[in-house]
């Protein structure tokens, strides 16, 4: 069996497919048949120092796929797999794996140490292989162990803690493992890579380190060896240690005191000397500190529940010394730094942090980022400018309006100016910095606004000019147009001051999307999404002939992508991405008229537009998907029961839409617009419902579908029981079956994993708006087919008002709900709701919110209930 | 096997988004949550329409919560908006320039959404603004067809009101009136018909007026209309408006060339709501005119009524079905004598739709079916013999025992008829002894003997006659004793110094005739 095992796993990567194939098969089968000798054939692979390393690299691999997924649901069944093998097998693997931790091969040594951290993340928690720990310390603590073994058993310590939870070791264990990690990294007895290996193994074991922590003696000891490492000689070493801190900074930020004057200088040496992923990293350290102090600052701002941690105001003390080391950083730019959206380097990392810091302090960061500002932005060389027009724009955030308006009309022109500055990076900077001025600070309705009718036309003439600049220049100029445009959103009788200038910046706009001088498709998107803003934000009916005319221009451009030449998977993908954001343009225009008196000008050219969609339907890609699907909700709400005559030919789309578990995005956006169908088209749905229910369905039973889609479905439940009424009967016991499932759920999930309670608050709002529409649908007739679930339903709905991590939405859904039940089932419900009481406390709760929304509700209910109770 | 190695060293790096990034990433984004947003928002307007559009919730007065005070200030707010749109009103009437009519339209429209919009429409605020007036102008001949639509809708919504915002109509109705005539658009008829079913339905004084008014020919012509909403609204207009109690405008309905083609055409042709409608109709012309009686007995009323019985579910439309059945039955023994012959189907039929009634959880639909039983069981020997034997009689037994007074009642109607033999001549009404001694081993005489102890007259009444078949009929002179044991004379007793006269005698003579100086000496 041994030697078989290995021509198959070298078979399995042979050039030749045929033979490939054939192995895969074997492999495959050999696994179904016999899982338990599959495993051990592979683990004493792994291990034999004989066997080729591509044989046992791969015997790794599969070992490793063989006890783990991404898919939760497929982990789970793995682990039960390996749970129910033969304890002698298990035995044998697990004693191979730690055998080859010492093995000369370093591949064979790292999966080794991968493959034991998954055992023990199903294991462990079981109480299971408890002397795994004790048996890698032995390695440590052996004195004839050789480097390599040390350094695997680090790693594998390392991974060990991060795949298992603090609970699942003993505090003894814990010591142990900080321990030898922390022997580990001795500089004097160990080699570089066995340094390394602790180090990180150290970052892993951070979290189980709480107790050792809270203690001052063990906590100054892991402190100093931290330090003492982060000044090692290797760069590596140095940038893993670093990473600890900024761990540690977020794990035990109410600890630093005593350590924040070292660490400072520590960073601050490593910021100006170091090399660069090092210097980042020591950033970090600065911009994580800020992260935790902004949190806490944001829960002192919120209801005080006496959980808030304490503020030890770490950056505003060190603040003067702090942002002279930030403004240093932001001189070591890169040469052509614009190209690339993503850069990571000292420059921004500095501004980054700078940024943080001016929301950490507010108008404390100004007095000290004005002459840095001052004394370099007419400098020669073009560093200076950039860097004080960087600081400036970092700093917008945080301080108050007061101090910086002065600042802001002081330096406006300037800006304006800047933008024919001769380096491009000054106006790039510029034209984002100009961007977050209008996104911060510009308010139309405010006494001292930024903009007024006296300097607006020369805003817009230099944007309108500096939009044909170079295409990273002109991105970031669609940025500034976006958010000046924003801001006058909710101010009809200004946005009017604005209306001459949005046909030239569309038509602008509409230019730079047509740029063919780069081939970065983000000036592109930045130019629509800018468009969209525009049409948002318009005030009508002025602007209605511009958007009209826009509304043709977009859907001539949306009949050109049709016809484009496909011959590469780039030329689809433009293609796709082109029709992504058309669509949203449509998407935009539908919405906006579609809410007004023009609503006429869609409706007139709804069949049009229903083609085009249609047509790019056909190219079949998932973000055109999702765009267009979103387009067609809205058609559907503007042109209400008329959308019937679409049905026909977009159902299957719609139906491909709904079970595309895989993009779940496209799921979720599919799942809504059947909800905007529902209202356009009430009972004319019903051909179509056997379908899309079906579909709904199959989703809800999908283990693969993202969890998020779950909740809107329960909810288009609703939409479609509130638009077919008496019809949806026939779907009732499945739909309803459904959402006692997920009601059952609702108490399994786990209080401590914030996404998990809000995971919650979504299922139980999509449970009671399903249960709302459902209740109304049925009102006028067949109520009685709800009167066997209304006592689950009261219960249901009292272990949610029970529930502390309940939310807003929920409170609404319910309250709505409860509401419904009484209208709906009337006298039937009176004995149920003269037994639970909880009712009136629920209402009461309502009455003292400040949502007036609900508190209409809760009065509507309260009414309800009480025709009930006196029927 | 390629794309099985996941990646399997983990980034240990850490990385943050840049402060000075593109704005097409969360602009992309924020777009779409907004056009998903929308969505919710209009899943959540529409069911709360839904809701709020409800009939009203019935004010409690116990627990002012801080909630009614939101309701105060909203009310405030809509009252202040409405007496503003009169005004509007007001002198967009006065105003004749260009555009006036369109104007005029639109306020009416704005008026009427706020006199349907709340639970309490603030029809106060409108009437104290004058809207009155203002809308009967607008009802004026020759105004556009748009226009008479919206100011007859509002009046409509007035007219739902208080009664004495009803009565504020008054002004109002000869237009009302003469909109429902032939020369008016469907629509406008429609709403005009509505309208005045309002005020009709408000009370026998607004009726006269109306009827004097000569709304009743134009509302039975438009009953005749094809358009489903239009006759069923002038149909529930109808039956308001004849409701009595004088008889005087049933007995004119039914006089109405065509109009009892109408009601047949609907009975056969209609949906449940437009035949619910003329059922009431049919409720009123029986129950009120001998006229309309003798005619719809021998029309196909009866047969269509009693297929109506059959198939329907519907609570609303059983209820004036069952009790237009019943009226018939009662006040014309043509039903009996020639319509309703046992052997027929019509009678197998008729009964069967009654007993599904009698087994029907609504308790309205229980005691109108056993009251058509009750007048059913009067007739022939074989009607009685039918109703014996089929499934009604336990259900009956059941109701005597343990349903509530009204049922119970009727119930032992029913079973009493049942006993008694058509009377001839006459004598004194024979006992059908097999039917009296089933029931009574059934144990029906607690369920009479407890009538006796009712407050009711009627129902004493009753249980006195049933107790003296009891001690006349039962075989064996077992009667008395039977009597006797079920505490019976305790209940005779409590006659003997009643107020009324009949009872204390028919109370007497029974004690005296079965209980007297002989009773006990065989």
């Amino acid at each position: 069996m041994a030697m078989e095992i290995t021509s198959i796993l070298l078979a399995a990567q042979s050039q030749d497919g045929q033979i490939r194939t054939v192995a895969e098969g074997n492999l495959k089968q050999f696994q179904e048949q016999n899982l338990p000798h599959f495993l051990l054939a592979l683990s004493i692979e792994l291990s034999n120092e004989q066997k080729p390393p591509e044989s046992r690299r791969l015997a790794g691999i599969l070992l490793k796929n063989s006890l783990d997924a991404k898919d939760s649901i497929r982990k789970e069944e793995l682990a039960q797999k390996w749970i129910s093998v033969d304890l002698t097998i298990k035995f044998q693997v697990k004693e191979s794996l730690l055998k080859t931790l010492g093995s000369s091969v370093s591949e064979a040594r790292r999966t080794s140490s991968q493959v034991i951290a998954k055992v023990a993340s199903i294991e462990i928690p079981r109480r299971e292989w408890q002397d795994l720990i004790a048996k890698l310390l032995n390695n440590m603590t052996q004195k004839d162990s050789l480097p390599s073994l040390k350094e695997a058993t680090l790693e594998t310590l390392g991974y060990v803690c991060e795949e298992i939870s603090p609970e699942d070791l003993e505090q003894d264990q814990v010591n142990a493992i900080l321990t030898a990690v922390v022997q580990g990294m001795n500089q004097m007895e160990h080699s570089f890579e066995v340094r390394l290996a602790g180090i990180k193994a150290l970052y892993n074991a951070l979290d189980f380190a709480q107790t050792n922590f809270q203690n001052e003696i063990e906590r100054n000891y892991l402190m100093k060896v931290v330090c003492e490492t982060a000044v090692s000689k290797e760069s590596n070493v140095r940038q893993a240690a670093f990473e600890c801190l900024v761990s540690i900074a977020s794990t035990y930020y109410e600890l630093l005191g005593p350590y924040m004057e070292t660490l400072f200088n520590l960073t601050a040496s490593a910021v100006r000397g170091d090399e660069e992923p090092v210097a980042l990293q020591a950033i970090e350290f600065w911009s994580t500190i800020c992260d935790e102090e902004i949190t806490i600052q944001e829960e002192h701002a919120g209801p005080a529940d006496g959980s808030s941690s304490q503020h030890y105001r770490f950056i505003e003390k060190a603040l003067p010394l702090l942002v002279p080391m930030l403004l240093e950083t932001l001189l070591k730019q890169e040469e052509d730094q614009d190209q690339d959206d993503n850069i990571w380097n000292l420059s921004m990392a500095g501004g980054t942090c700078l940024g943080l810091v001016a929301r950490n302090v507010g108008d404390a960061v100004v007095p000290l980022v004005m002459p840095f500002v001052q004394d370099n932005i007419t400098k020669a060389d073009w560093r200076n400018r950039e860097a004080a027009t960087f600081a400036f724009g970092s700093i917008l955030e945080g301080p108050s309006v007061e101090t910086l308006l002065p600042l802001v009309h002081a330096g406006l022109n300037f800006l304006l100016n800047a933008m024919k500055d001769q380096n491009t990076h000054v106006k790039d900077t510029t034209a984002w910095a100009l961007g977050r001025i209008f996104e911060i600070l510009h308010s139309p309705s405010s006494t001292y606004a930024v903009i007024t009718n006296a300097n607006l036309p020369q805003i817009m003439s230099v944007l309108l000019e500096s939009i044909r600049d170079v295409p990273n220049v002109a991105e970031k100029v669609c940025g500034a147009i976006y958010f000046l445009v924003q801001g006058y959103e909710d101010d009809g009788s200004a946005s009017s001051v604005l209306t001459p200038y949005l046909a030239d910046a569309i038509s602008a706009l509409l230019s730079t999307a047509d740029r063919m001088d780069t081939n970065n498709s983000r000036l592109r998107a930045s130019a629509y999404e800018t468009v969209n803003e525009i049409v948002r934000c318009s005030s009508q009916p002025e602007s209605l002939n511009m958007i009209a005319h826009l509304m043709h221009e977009i859907m001539k451009r949306l009949s050109q992508t049709l016809e484009l030449q496909i011959s590469s998977s780039e030329d689809k993908e433009n293609q796709s991405d082109l029709q992504a954001l058309l669509c949203g343009v449509l998407q935009v225009i539908i919405q906006k008229l579609s809410s007004s008196d023009a609503k006429s000008v869609i409706l007139q050219s709804a069949d049009q537009m229903m083609i085009l969609f249609l047509r790019v339907f056909g190219c079949r890609s998932s973000s055109v998907h999702e765009e267009a699907m979103l387009a067609i909700g809205a058609l559907a709400y503007a042109t209400g029961p008329e959308f019937a005559k679409y049905m026909p030919e977009f159902y299957n789309y719609l139906e491909m839409g709904l079970q595309n578990f895989e993009e779940y995005q496209v799921c979720s956006i599919s799942v809504g617009v059947v909800g905007d169908i529902c209202r356009a088209l009430d009972e004319k749905i019903l051909p179509f419902c056997n379908g899309i229910m079906s579909a709904l369905l199959k989703d809800l039973s999908n283990s693969m579908l993202h969890r998020s889609v779950k909740p809107p479905i329960f909810s288009c439940f609703g939409d479609i029981a509130l638009a077919i009424g008496e019809q949806f009967e026939k779907y009732l016991p499945y739909a309803v079956s459904m959402l006692q499932g997920a009601a059952g759920l609702c108490t399994y999930l786990d209080v401590n994993d914030e996404d998990m309670v809000d995971y919650g608050n979504q299922l139980r709002r999509g449970i009671f708006e399903a249960y709302s529409g459902i209740l109304q649908g049925f009102k006028n007739s067949k109520a009685e087919l709800l009167v066997p679930y209304a006592s689950q339903l009261l219960q249901f709905t009292e272990a949610v008002f029970k529930d502390k991590n309940r939310d807003e939405g929920v409170t609404r859904a319910a309250v709505a709900m409860l509401g419904d039940l009484a209208d709906t089932l009337g006298p039937n419900t009176k004995l149920l709701f003269r037994d639970c009481t909880f009712h009136s406390d629920f209402l009461g709760e309502c009455f003292e919110s400040d949502d007036e929304q609900l508190k209409e509700t809760a009065t509507w209910t309260q009414g309800m209930i009480r025709r009930v109770l006196v029927s | 096997m390629a794309d099985e190695e996941a990646a399997l060293s983990p980034p240990l790096s850490h990385r943050r988004d840049p402060i000075k990034s593109s704005v097409h990433n969360t602009a992309a984004h924020r777009r779409r949550q907004q056009a998903i947003a929308v969505g919710k928002e209009r899943r959540e307007s529409l069911i709360r329409a839904k809701r709020l559009c409800r009939d009203t919730v019935i004010d409690g007065s116990e627990s002012p919560f801080e909630g009614d005070m939101i309701i105060d200030e909203e009310k405030e707010a809509l009252d202040s908006k409405t007496s503003q749109t009169v005004l509007e009103l007001k002198s967009a009437i006065a105003f004749q320039g260009k555009g006036a009519t369109q104007k005029k339209v639109e306020i009416l429209r704005v008026l009427r959404r706020l006199l349907s919009q709340s639970e309490v429409p603030p029809i106060e605020a409108a009437l104290q603004a004058g809207a009155v007036p203002l809308l009967v102008q607008c009802l004026s001949f020759g105004s556009s067809d748009e226009q008479l639509l919206e100011a007859a809708w509002c009046l409509t919504n007035i007219a739902a009101g208080e009664p004495e915002h009803t009565k504020s109509l008054l002004p109002s109705l000869p237009m009302l009136i003469a909109h429902l005539g032939e020369k008016s658009s469907t629509p406008v008829a429609e709403q005009c018909a509505w309208a005045v079913g309002n005020v009709a339905g408000e009370g026998e004084e607004l009726r006269n007026i109306l009827l004097a008014q000569g709304a009743l020919f134009p509302l039975a012509r438009l009953m005749m209309s094809n358009k489903g909403s239009t006759s069923r609204t002038s149909s529930w207009a109808l039956s308001n408006l004849i409701k009595g109690p004088d008889p005087k405008a049933a007995n004119e309905l039914i006089r109405v060339d065509g109009l009892l083609d109408a009601i047949v055409w609907h009975l056969k042709k209609a949906d449940d709501e437009l035949a619910t409608e003329v059922a009431w109709v049919i409720v009123y012309l029986s129950a009120l005119s001998e006229k309309a009686t003798s005619l719809l007995v021998k029309s196909d009323v009866v047969r269509l009524l009693v297929g109506r019985l059959v198939a329907s579910e519907s609570l609303q439309m059983l209820i004036p079905v069952l009790r237009s059945l019943g009226n018939l039955v009662a006040s014309d023994s043509y039903m009996i004598d020639v319509v309703l012959i046992v052997g027929h189907t019509i009678t197998d039929e008729l009964l069967s739709g009654l007993i599904k009634c009698l087994k029907s959880e609504h308790r309205v639909l229980k005691k109108e079916a056993s009251w058509v039983l009750s007048n059913i069981a009067a007739g022939s020997l074989e009607h009685k013999r039918l109703i014996y034997s089929s499934e009604a009689t336990p259900l009956l037994i059941n109701f005597l025992s343990s349903a509530p007074f009204d049922i119970r009642k009727e119930a032992a109607f029913t079973l009493g008829n049942l006993c008694v033999a058509p009377p001839k001549n006459n004598e004194q009404p024979g006992i059908i002894v097999v039917h009296l001694v089933s029931l009574i081993d059934s144990g029906c005489l607690p369920g009479f003997l407890n009538l006796i102890r009712s407050a009711d007259i009627e129902s004493a009444r009753l249980g006195l006659q049933f107790l003296e078949l009891v001690m006349r009929g039962l075989p064996n002179g077992e009667g008395p004793k039977l009597v006797e044991r079920e505490d019976g004379i305790e209940a005779m007793e409590r006659f003997q110094f009643h107020e009324n006269e009949e009872m204390r005698n028919m109370a007497n003579t029974l004690v005296d005739k079965y209980f007297g100086e002989d009773y006990g000496l065989e």
